[in-house]
């Protein structure tokens, strides 16, 4: 598979420091990845302000803000994050928007059950472009979608980053994305990883809890057309009761784990590199547990071809 | 008592970055980013922005508002500001009354701070079983930027210093009040700070006055009923600079604001004159002063010439 195809990113969740944070993002452009993406959460450091400290530290790596939810950020503040990182640092910054994690959304008094949240993710994107516009600014706008409505959505986008990670869901998204009149439309994935050569089991355990997150954060619909809704049920029922995430993990069952994240040895990442290129995906997110250390950084990007 | 530099987050970027080395250069103690809600940028990136540049110099936000962001997004775009700066970062809150919401905004960001699961209902705040997964590590100090009197006792009572911005007559009475709130605590602070933010410029010639006539059109217009009786100005002399702002702006009110009230509300003239007359707050209790905006015709001069002023003075 041709480098050029796809380009590989790592997902950072800013919950280290600033400078934890910022070190890791040396070390992923140092290695030759083509992208970090920066995750603004409620419970995070503040994204924008992260990518300043990023930016400011490393010289060409792309930096991805998000997923940035129009319920925190209003498109005035999301706009006036971008226009000045872009001044101060040059072109390199990309964001994604999106509902957001409904359960870390819900603890800071944001509904998301609204039926009309996707229409104000949509009207924020075009608030957005809008004034990125007017400000003389080109900056690629992804939607991060997951259920069926959301990923229909994305087609007003420049692209689509999907919170799937298996080969036959990520097809069942790209189908409801299609058909895509834009030839510069991006197909992409942003989902929990674990790509190792050494295996450890601490980065296991934070995969299964970051894979159940995503799954317990799936629309019903979504985890009803691949059976998942009935293996998941105590799983969902402590989540929706607020207990802490890393005791209702253990209600999680180990295939669910795998269905939501990129789990392989670093001898075996090509096949499935090979696989998703021949879906026509084009940007990869290696989200946590990837980002744990240098080290597994850098097992990933031994494992991604012609770094 | 300490200069500060004021600077609005409508400035252009290359400015304020430009500023904030002059205040690094001429050893200024914080620069303090004024938010202006029409402004392209948003101010946690700027302040983050400035706060990449190697300096000692505190960065403040004066002031944002609890109810423009949700509280858990202050607390963590504060806690980031502070960990990139290591310390030198200032949080200003401001918010048009009740009293209870600066209470609660102030007590819900350091109980976020320090690393508490957090849940609390109030008509503007809900957070349910909420807890940081980031370390704060640095402390971030509260100030806030209010007028109102009762917020002003507020202030004394639980922020960590106090922005006082409005005509000089107001900032004396201002401060006692404050006082009195400093006098509610158990144990008085000492590390408290009045800070005040008067419009400030730098006159080199005489056409240089109607820039601190614009400014001080601009904060008349602004200014509530309250704050203008502290400050023995009659509200029939404010009504017409009111109204033609809204009417012509900024440039056609500036043309109606008279000397006693250019006097009352700017401090500007010579560097030498205007180093003296912020200096003349410290009899208030002020222990910071802001210089600008506007600060003069050619900003970054009118900076230079302040800092040389105020060396020479100290």
């Amino acid at each position: 598979m041709e480098k050029a195809n796809i380009d590989f990113a790592i997902g950072l969740n800013a919950y280290e420091t600033v400078e934890e944070i910022v070190d890791k993002c040396v070390e992923a452009e140092r290695l030759g990845l083509d992208y970090v993406w920066i995750g603004d959460s409620p419970p995070h450091l503040y994204c924008p302000s992260v990518a300043a400290a990023v930016a400011s530290r490393t010289e060409k790596i792309r930096i991805g803000l998000g997923l940035l939810s129009p319920l925190l950020h209003t498109p005035d503040q999301i706009s006036g994050s971008i226009i000045p990182l872009i001044e101060a640092y040059g072109d390199r910054f990309e964001i994604c928007l999106g509902v957001g994690d409904r359960s870390q959304l819900s603890r800071v008094g944001l509904d998301t059950k609204l039926a009309e949240v996707w229409i104000h993710v949509l009207k924020a994107k075009q608030k957005i472009a809008r004034i990125l516009r007017a400000g003389g600014v080109a900056t690629k706008i992804w939607l991060g979608a997951q259920g069926a409505m959301m990923l229909a959505a994305s087609k007003s986008f420049d692209g689509v980053l999907m919170n799937y990670a298996s080969p036959m869901m990520i097809k069942w998204a790209i189908d409801k994305v299609k058909p895509v009149s834009r030839k510069d439309f991006d197909f992409g994935i942003y989902a929990p990883a674990y790509v190792y050569r050494t295996w450890r089991p601490q980065a296991y355990r934070l995969l299964r809890i970051a894979s159940a997150v995503v799954a317990l954060g799936a629309p019903e619909a979504v985890l009803d057309e691949f059976g998942f809704s009935k293996r998941l049920g105590r799983a969902l029922e402590e989540h929706e009761a607020r207990l802490r995430i890393e005791s209702v993990v253990k209600h999680v069952p180990a295939e669910v784990v795998d269905s939501f994240s990129i789990y392989t040895p670093s001898s075996k990442l090509s096949s499935y590199l090979r696989d998703l290129g021949d879906l026509g995906v084009s940007h990869i997110v290696f989200g946590f547990p990837q980002n744990l250390s240098k080290v597994t950084i850098r097992d990933l990007a031994s494992a991604l071809p012609n770094l | 008592m300490k200069l500060d530099l004021g600077i609005s987050s409508s400035s252009l970027l290359s400015e304020a970055i430009q500023f904030s080395k002059l205040a690094e250069r001429g050893s200024l103690n914080c620069i303090w980013i004024r938010e202006d809600l029409n402004a392209q940028q948003e101010i946690f990136t700027v302040a983050s922005i400035i706060l990449q540049e190697p300096s000692r110099v505190r960065v403040g936000i004066e002031v944002t508002s609890p109810l423009d962001r949700n509280i858990s997004t202050i607390a963590r775009a504060a806690a980031t500001l502070s960990q990139m700066g290591r310390g030198r970062f200032r949080l200003g809150l401001d918010a048009v009354r009740p009293n209870a919401l600066m209470r609660d905004a102030a007590t819900l960001l350091r109980r976020i701070w320090r690393g508490e699961t957090v849940t609390f209902t109030s008509d503007r705040f809900r957070l349910s079983n909420y807890y940081a997964r980031y370390k704060a590590g640095f402390a971030t100090p509260i100030y806030f930027g209010v007028r109102d009197t009762k917020l002003l006792a507020l202030a004394g009572e639980i922020a960590d210093g106090v922005i006082l911005s409005g005509p000089k007559r107001y900032i004396e009475k201002a401060v006692a009040i404050v006082d009195q709130g400093l006098g509610k605590r158990k144990r008085r602070r000492k590390s408290f700070r009045f800070v005040a933010w008067v419009p400030t410029v730098i006159v080199d010639k005489k056409p240089d006055l109607h820039l601190a006539r614009g400014a001080v059109a601009t904060v008349l217009a602004d200014t509530p009923k309250a704050v203008l009786e502290m400050a023995d100005i009659a509200q029939e002399r404010v009504e017409p600079i009111r109204a033609m702002m809204a009417e012509k702006g900024v440039n056609g009110a500036s043309r109606i604001v008279a000397e006693d009230l250019l006097q009352q509300v700017a401090i500007c003239g010579s560097p030498e004159e205007v180093a003296l007359d912020l200096r003349s707050l410290e009899k208030y209790g002020i222990d910071e002063v802001i210089f600008g905006p506007p600060h003069g015709r050619k900003p970054d001069r009118a900076i230079e010439e302040m800092v040389q002023a105020w060396k020479r003075l100290t």
